[in-house]
């Protein structure tokens, strides 16, 4: 069992998965950001009271959330050629990763805006603040310290999402485990390794999200 | 003398419920008026109608000459004027003292920091606070927190002040720090509502008091005449029991 | 053509609804494998005995910390190698359980974290054994604030049922997969499928919504 664990062959495979890990990196950074931009929006569009913009994003945010992931991306993935588009695998994979995120991203933004004390709105309105300024002084700096750990939180969940990506044939952690159990049929070997460096980002980022849990030291003013 | 605030025919309902029941009051300029009232009498409901937090359904509220429920009416024009302490002091908690206090007078008034931070300072020093500053809310107390509350209202340099019940969510010990600043708000002849059921408040600076039940104003009268002789039973048995308590 | 492989698709769709009754049995069987274990699991996480408290939490960043398909390889992919040979199917209930389990750990036992201490005291000063204080006591309370993100890993858990497709159980992304080779209109077949789920997962959406507001008050 494990005792002829081959760590040779995966030194000699070290290459293939470090490529295959700089690619979930990126991938990730690039989806998190946009999925970032995403649900700003959506979450704006959600909270508005114009119904154009409401009803799309509650439309948007409850069909992504109620759907699996793997199913978006074969949906983008086997459907965006019917309609014509043609782009490579990555951006077919980054899309459906921006707005799956994007749409729990809305979520969680809006429920750091529902946390914050009415009071607070109450107060901002007595001393005749807009509802712009109300959002950008009041409401937004309070919510920001209540949405980061479970923005980070999201973040751990993109980083394994990302994974199925390998699914649609993306060169990434995963299908490096993929590759290497085709060659060599040493599947122990392959995904013990391919979980080994995702347990390591999923690791620093847990961290992350600790640390910042506990910088949330205006929670306590109430 | 002038009316600073009136209410004509006032009538408020959540649902069914009957929460401000035709109230007619006038508030001249420089007057101190209390209200008490049993909880749920509409007392907190009534000031909150001075500068619109809540809606009204059917009468007339005119503040200084605007009539605040008018659909045109420019409410930051109106808030300005009126400063509003709320019983949980409502800081912002992500901001020191001294910004929690410029916030309105920088981004609603216009005014230039340095001036903002000059009348900042200034009404802190009128509650007693220039060293707490930097400080943010959450390493006050209740009556600091309180009393940075009122600096706030103030550096706007509203004509009217608003206070709801602001002593009720307070320890005792610190209850006299907050009164003692409100009084000395009363000899600079400010105009002054003030929710609350602090008898010697009251006694000591009201010019009337304004007693309300069910939604009702059910007496109003001289602060001496009103605790020590009230003419209604409702008000009579109100007073013996904030005494006992 | 559309309306060609349209009526293709329909001819066709009792394979889906066969699709969707598989997703229903694995995600049924694995939602009551789950919060059992889950239960235990998260009971003994927040107990006295270190060892296990360890183990368990090593357990649980293991599944917490890789993807859920990684995890289905390493189970149909390994177990042979070590000798034990499993279907598709047994398999995918297999990874479901040791996933599905780690995730309601958690829940638990931040639920049960969430009881102040002097419960347990005061249950344990009237004479109340450990499980009765944890039964009488401390579950009720606990089960407050377990409902509504435990609800919410539900529809995470059905709509994980998805990826046990890549180890070729038929389940309903599965059959659109296989459908898709021979009705090239993948916008088609795939709204069909993410129909199929909606239908399942949005009643248990709203039903988290309502108890998150319920609870909450």
């Amino acid at each position: 069992m494990l005792a002829d664990f081959n760590f040779r062959v995966i030194f000699e495979y070290l290459p293939l998965f470090l490529t295959g890990l700089r690619a979930t990196f990126l991938i990730s950074i690039v989806s998190i950001a946009l999925a970032l931009c995403t649900g700003i929006i959506a979450c704006a569009c959600r909270i508005s009271p114009a119904r154009v913009l409401k009803y799309p994003a509650i439309a948007y945010i409850e069909i992504i959330r109620s759907t699996p992931l793997l199913v978006q991306i074969y949906f983008l993935y086997f459907g965006l050629p019917t309609l014509g588009v043609r782009i490579p695998e990555i951006q077919t994979g980054i899309l459906a990763l921006m707005l799956n995120s994007g749409a729990y991203i809305a979520e969680i933004i809006r429920a750091g805006i529902n946390s914050v004390d009415e009071g607070q709105l109450e107060a901002g309105i007595s001393s005749g603040l807009n509802y712009v300024q109300r959002m950008r002084f009041i409401i937004l700096p309070q919510a920001l310290g209540v949405t980061i750990p479970p923005l980070l939180g999201q973040a751990i969940v993109l980083v394994k999402d990302s994974a199925l990506l390998s699914l649609i044939s993306v060169a990434e952690l995963t299908r490096s485990g993929q590759l290497m159990t085709s060659e060599r049929f040493m599947p122990t070997e392959a995904f013990f390794t391919v979980a080994f460096f995702y347990m390591c980002i999923y690791f620093v980022l847990k961290a992350l999200a600790e640390w910042s849990q506990k910088k949330l030291i205006f929670r306590e003013a109430y | 003398m002038e009316n600073m605030i009136e209410f004509k025919n006032v009538h408020k309902w959540y649902g069914k419920l009957h929460v401000l029941n035709d109230i007619n009051l006038e508030i001249s300029r420089g007057e101190v008026l209390v209200i008490c009232g049993p909880s749920g009498s509409g007392k907190s409901t009534l000031i909150r109608c001075i500068n619109r937090l809540e809606e009204i359904q059917k009468g007339e509220i005119v503040v200084n000459n605007t009539p605040v429920h008018d659909k045109t009416v420019n409410l930051t024009r109106l808030r300005e004027d009126i400063g509003f302490v709320f019983q949980q002091f409502h800081l912002y908690p992500h901001m020191t003292v001294l910004q929690n206090i410029t916030l309105a007078p920088v981004n609603v008034k216009k005014m230039s920091r340095k001036k903002a931070e000059a009348i900042a300072m200034e009404k802190l020093e009128q509650v007693g606070l220039t060293d707490k500053s930097g400080a943010y809310p959450g390493q006050l107390s209740g009556g600091q927190q309180q009393r940075v509350a009122i600096a706030r209202g103030l550096a706007m340099s509203p004509e009217i002040m608003l206070f709801d019940e602001p002593t009720s969510a307070l320890d005792p010990e610190m209850i006299g720090e907050v009164l003692d600043v409100m009084v000395n708000l009363v000899s600079e002849g400010m105009t002054m509502c003030v929710v609350t059921h602090e008898m010697g408040f009251a006694k000591k600076v009201a010019d009337r008091v304004v007693f309300m039940d069910e939604g009702k104003i059910v007496e109003t009268g001289k602060p001496d005449e009103f605790f020590d002789n009230p003419k209604t039973e409702r008000a009579e048995s109100f007073i013996s029991m904030i005494l006992t308590h | 053509m559309m309306a060609f492989y349209f009526s293709r698709l329909m001819e066709i769709f009792p394979f889906f609804l066969k699709g969707l009754w598989m997703t229903v049995q694995i995600a049924f069987i694995s939602l009551f494998t789950c919060t059992v274990l889950g239960f235990f699991l998260g009971i003994f996480r927040s107990g006295q005995n270190r060892f296990l408290k360890w183990f368990i939490g090593v357990y649980v960043s293991f599944v917490r910390g890789t993807p859920f398909v990684v995890q289905v390889f390493i189970i149909f992919f390994i177990l042979p190698e070590w000798g034990i040979q499993l279907e598709a199917f047994p398999a995918a209930l297999l990874a479901m359980a040791i996933m599905g389990s780690a995730f309601i750990c958690e829940i638990v036992a931040g639920g049960i974290s969430s009881i102040p201490k002097g419960q347990w005291e005061a249950a344990a000063s009237s004479g109340l054994t450990m499980t009765q204080q944890l039964r009488l006591v401390i579950l009720p309370q606990a089960m407050k604030v377990i409902l509504p993100p435990l609800v919410g890993q539900y529809v995470l858990l059905i709509k994980d049922t998805s990826v046990v497709s890549v180890i070729g159980v038929m389940e309903l992304t599965r059959v659109g997969w296989v459908t898709v080779v021979r009705i090239p209109e993948g916008l088609m077949v795939f709204s069909l499928v993410g129909i199929l789920y909606f239908v399942i997962s949005y009643p248990l959406i709203l039903l988290s919504n309502y108890l998150e507001r319920r609870m909450a008050v």
